[in-house]
C-alpha cells in the first residue's frame, strides 16, 4: 500500500504546480527554494519529515532549547509544510474563504497557515499530550484520539506524530487520530500533508464536519482541542469543547485540562509597551516585575476543564443569544488610577501535568485589551457596546456562545 | 407669441434647451455669472456652437437683465438647476409666468438635493415638477408634473439621465396649457415630513449602528458616483461604498458592523442590525476593487467590526 502509494505520486511532477495567484505571493520564498533545488517527489517529503521530527524532537527534550533554534525549526516545519499545501492545489475561493458561523469564526487556511509556526502553543500541547499518550497506554493497547477544528496542518498532532513514527515510540495500531474541521480548504490541506508526511496508519479518518455537531461513532481517550484567539474570543473553544465532551470515554481527557480565563485592570502603556521594551521576544518567562506588579487582577472569569464543562448551563436569551454565567467580579476601591486603566482578559492553558501555554507565550494566551469597558471613567462618544461601571460595583460576566464568542459584562 | 428665457447652470439641461430652441420659443439662456465649471463650460460652448444667445445672472444686481430680457421682448421664464434664488423683480417682471422644474413630488423633497434624498429614502419613483416661482423656494403653485419610474439599481446618475430624457416631455406639456390657456394652477401642501437638505458629511459616513441593510444600500447608489459618495472607515481610513446588496443572514450575536464573511464567490460581507450587507464596490485611493478583492488587499478579516 505504502509503496504503491509512493509511485503514483513520484509520477506527478512537482516542478511547477498549479499554484494560486495568491498563495504563490504569500509562499513565494517557499516555493522558489521547491523549484530551485529540483528535489524528487522522495526527496521533498523527506526533508518535509525530518523539518516536523525536528522540530518535536527539539520541544521534547527536557534541555533547555535556544529561542533562536527553536524558531528556526519551526520556520523549517513552516516552510515544508507551505510546500505541500500549495500542492494540495486548493482553489483561491477555498483558500481564503473565511466566515463567522453560528458559534464562532472560521479562519481561511490561507491565515491558519501560521499557526504552526507558534512555537511555544505547540511546546505546551505537544508535551502534555505526549505525556498523555504515554500515560493512557500504560494501561491500553490502542486509544483513540479527536482533534477537532484541526485547520489545514493539525499543528499540535502531526509533528508529534512523526516524532513517533520516526522514533518507533508508537505505532499507528497505538494511537488512532480522527482530525475533523468544517473548513473544506482545510481538509484539501490537511489530506495532502498527512499523505506527505506519510502518517496514514496513525489517522483514522478526516472528517469534514462542524466540530460543535460532530458525533463520533467511537469513543474518545484524548480530545485535543485549540480553538481560540487572544481573551479566549471569536473561535468556537467553549461551544466544541463542550459538545465533544459528552463523547469522551469516563476516565477520558480532554486536553488543554483547564484553561484559566482570568481578568485585570492595567495600565495599556505599562502592560503592552513599557514591559517588552529590553526582552527579545515576548513569553510568560519574560514579563517584567514592575509591570506585573502594577496589574490589578480582578480573578478568575471562567476555568474550563472536563467538569466544569459537564455541569455548564447555557442560557437562553430573549434574542436568541446563548450564553453561560461567568465569575462575579467585585471592582476593588482602592485604585486611585482606576480611569486610566483597561481591562484585559487572558488565559492560561494547563495543557497536562506541568505542561502549558502561559500568557503571552502564544497567541492565543496573550492578553486582549478591551476597548468598551469603563470604570470611573465615561467613554468618548456613547455607544450601546460600551460597559460602565465604578469602583466598588459588582459585575457579572457572562460568556456568550453565539456568533462570536467572548465575554459580557452585566453590572449586578 | 411665447418667448422664453431658460435660466440654467448645467448641461442636464440641454434637452430641455434644445426643445425651446426648436419650436422657436427660445430668446436666450441666462447663465450665472460666476466661477465656470467645466459642465458650465461645455453648455456655453454648445450654446454658442448653435447660435442661442446666452445673458450673464449678475449675482448682486438685476437691473441690466431685466432690460435685456425686455429688449428681446421675453415673456416667459423657465428655470432649472439654477442654484440661485432669484430676487422679487425678477419675479415681478414675468408677473405669473416665470416657472422652476423640480424633479420630485412637491411638496415632498423640498430643498437643493431632492434627488440624492429620494434615492437614499428609496423612493421608487419621482416626479418633475413645473411650479410657479415665488419668494418661497420649492413652494410655488403647480402647473403640470411628469411621473418618472425609479429602478431599484438607479444611481443618482442614472436618475439624472432620466430627468434630462422626461424635460423635453413637460415642458412641451406646459407649452401646450400655456398656448390653450388651459393652465389650472394647484396649491402645493405646505408641508411634507420629506425634505432635502444640503448633505452633511457625517451624513455619508455608514453607521452601521442605525442602518439597516436597505439603508446602506440606497445611500450607495445615491452617492453612486457624485460628491454625496456613501462612507466607511476602516483602520482610520475612509472608503467609498459605490455599490451594496441586501444579503439574508440568520446569525445572531454579532455585531452590527462586523464582517461575517469574505469569500471569492459570495463576496464581502458585513453584518447589520436588520440582516446584512454585501460591499459589492469599493473605492480606494489605489482604485475601485470588488469587496472580495478589497478584504483580501487590505487585510480585513471576518470577525472584525468596523466602527462609525
Ligand atoms: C486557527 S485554525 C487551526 C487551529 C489549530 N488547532 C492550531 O493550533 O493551529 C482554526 C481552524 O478551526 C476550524 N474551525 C473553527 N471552528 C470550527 C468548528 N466549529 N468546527 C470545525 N472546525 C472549526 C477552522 O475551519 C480552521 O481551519
Amino acid at each position: 500500500m505504502e509503496a504503491q502509494h509512493l509511485q503514483v505520486t513520484s509520477g506527478l511532477s512537482f516542478a511547477e504546480p498549479e499554484v494560486d495567484a495568491l498563495l504563490k505571493h504569500s509562499v513565494r520564498t517557499q516555493l522558489e527554494s521547491l523549484l530551485t533545488q529540483k528535489l524528487t517527489v522522495e526527496q521533498r517529503v523527506q526533508q518535509l519529515q525530518q523539518s516536523f521530527v525536528d522540530a518535536t524532537t527539539l520541544v521534547l527534550s527536557d534541555t533547555e532549547t535556544q529561542h533562536q533554534v527553536l524558531v528556526k525549526a519551526f520556520d523549517a516545519m513552516y516552510d515544508q509544510a507551505v510546500q505541500s499545501m500549495a500542492l494540495a492545489g486548493l482553489s483561491q475561493a477555498l483558500l481564503t474563504r473565511q466566515y463567522v458561523s453560528a458559534s464562532g469564526l472560521i479562519m481561511s487556511p490561507h491565515n491558519c497557515k501560521h499557526t504552526i509556526k507558534d512555537v511555544y502553543r505547540i511546546k505546551g500541547y505537544a508535551r502534555g499530550i505526549d505525556q498523555a499518550i504515554q500515560s493512557k497506554l500504560k494501561h491500553v493497547s490502542s486509544i483513540t484520539v479527536l482533534y477537532p477544528a484541526c485547520g489545514p496542518f493539525a499543528p499540535l498532532l502531526l509533528p508529534l506524530l512523526s516524532y513517533y513514527k520516526d522514533s518507533q515510540k508508537f505505532t499507528g495500531q497505538q494511537i488512532q487520530v480522527i482530525l475533523a474541521d468544517v473548513h473544506p480548504g482545510a481538509i484539501l490541506a490537511l489530506t495532502q500533508l498527512v499523505k506527505d508526511l506519510q502518517l496514514d496508519e496513525y489517522i483514522l479518518c478526516i472528517e469534514e464536519v462542524d466540530a460543535t455537531e460532530y458525533k463520533p461513532k467511537e469513543s474518545i481517550d484524548l480530545l485535543v482541542l485549540e480553538a481560540m484567539q487572544h481573551g479566549f474570543t471569536k473561535e468556537g473553544q467553549l461551544s466544541i469543547a463542550k459538545h465533544l465532551v459528552q463523547f469522551l470515554k469516563i476516565d477520558g481527557w480532554m486536553i488543554p485540562q483547564n484553561i484559566s480565563v482570568r481578568g485585570m485592570m492595567v495600565i495599556g502603556e505599562t502592560e503592552f509597551n513599557q514591559q517588552w521594551k529590553e526582552v527579545e521576544y515576548s513569553h510568560s518567562l519574560n514579563t517584567d516585575t514592575d509591570a506585573q506588579r502594577d496589574r490589578v487582577e480582578l480573578g478568575e472569569l471562567m476555568s474550563i476543564n472536563k467538569s466544569t464543562l459537564l455541569n455548564m448551563q447555557e442560557l437562553e436569551l430573549q434574542d436568541g443569544v446563548k450564553v453561560i454565567q461567568a465569575s462575579q467580579v467585585t471592582l476593588p476601591v482602592d485604585v486611585d488610577d482606576m480611569d486610566k486603566r483597561i481591562l484585559a482578559v487572558y488565559a492560561h492553558i494547563d495543557t497536562f501535568a506541568q505542561e502549558g501555554v502561559g500568557q503571552y507565550d502564544s497567541g492565543i494566551t496573550h492578553p486582549r485589551p478591551d476597548m468598551t469597558f469603563y470604570i470611573d471613567t465615561k467613554p468618548r462618544d456613547v455607544e450601546h457596546t460600551h460597559f460602565v461601571a465604578n469602583s466598588g460595583d459588582t459585575v457579572q460576566f457572562y460568556y456568550q456562545l453565539t456568533g462570536l464568542p467572548g465575554f459580557v459584562p452585566v453590572k449586578v | 407669441m411665447k418667448k422664453y428665457a431658460f435660466f440654467t447652470g448645467g448641461c442636464q439641461s440641454l434637452t430641455a434647451i434644445q426643445y425651446l430652441h426648436q419650436s422657436g420659443q427660445l430668446a436666450c439662456v441666462v447663465l450665472v455669472d460666476a466661477q465656470p465649471t467645466p459642465d458650465l463650460m461645455q453648455l456655453q460652448h454648445w450654446l454658442q456652437q448653435s447660435g442661442i444667445k446666452t445673458l450673464a445672472y449678475n449675482l448682486s444686481d438685476d437691473t441690466d437683465l431685466l432690460s435685456q430680457l425686455d429688449s428681446l421682448a421675453v415673456n416667459r421664464g423657465l428655470i432649472y438647476l439654477f442654484r440661485h434664488k432669484v430676487r422679487p423683480a425678477l419675479i415681478q417682471y414675468f408677473s405669473g409666468h416665470l416657472v422652476n422644474i423640480h424633479p420630485s413630488p412637491l411638496p415632498d423633497y423640498r430643498g437643493p438635493f431632492p434627488l440624492y434624498w429620494q434615492l437614499r429614502n428609496g423612493e421608487d419613483k419621482t416626479k418633475l415638477t413645473l411650479h410657479q416661482v415665488t419668494e418661497l423656494l420649492d413652494c410655488g403653485d403647480i402647473a403640470t408634473d411628469l411621473e418618472i419610474e425609479i429602478h431599484p439599481f438607479d444611481t443618482i446618475s442614472c436618475v439624472q439621465y432620466k430627468v434630462a430624457q422626461a424635460l423635453p416631455e413637460l415642458v412641451a406639456k406646459y407649452c401646450q396649457l400655456d398656448e390653450k390657456q388651459g393652465i389650472t394652477w394647484h396649491k402645493q401642501d405646505e408641508k411634507s415630513d420629506k425634505t432635502a437638505p444640503q448633505v452633511e458629511q457625517q451624513q455619508l459616513i455608514v453607521n452601521w449602528h442605525k442602518q439597516t441593510s436597505k439603508q446602506v444600500v440606497n445611500m450607495a447608489r445615491a452617492g453612486n458616483a457624485d460628491a454625496g459618495c456613501a462612507l466607511f472607515q476602516f483602520r482610520q481610513e475612509m472608503f467609498q461604498l459605490l455599490q451594496a446588496s441586501v444579503v439574508e443572514s440568520p446569525l445572531i450575536g454579532v455585531q452590527a458592523g462586523t464582517v461575517i464573511e469574505v469569500d471569492r464567490h459570495t463576496g464581502l460581507v458585513i453584518k447589520t442590525i436588520n440582516g446584512a450587507l454585501r460591499l459589492d464596490v469599493i473605492g480606494t485611493q489605489q482604485g475601485v476593487f470588488d469587496g472580495y478583492r478589497f478584504a483580501v488587499l487590505f487585510g480585513l478579516e471576518a470577525g472584525f467590526t468596523l466602527n462609525n
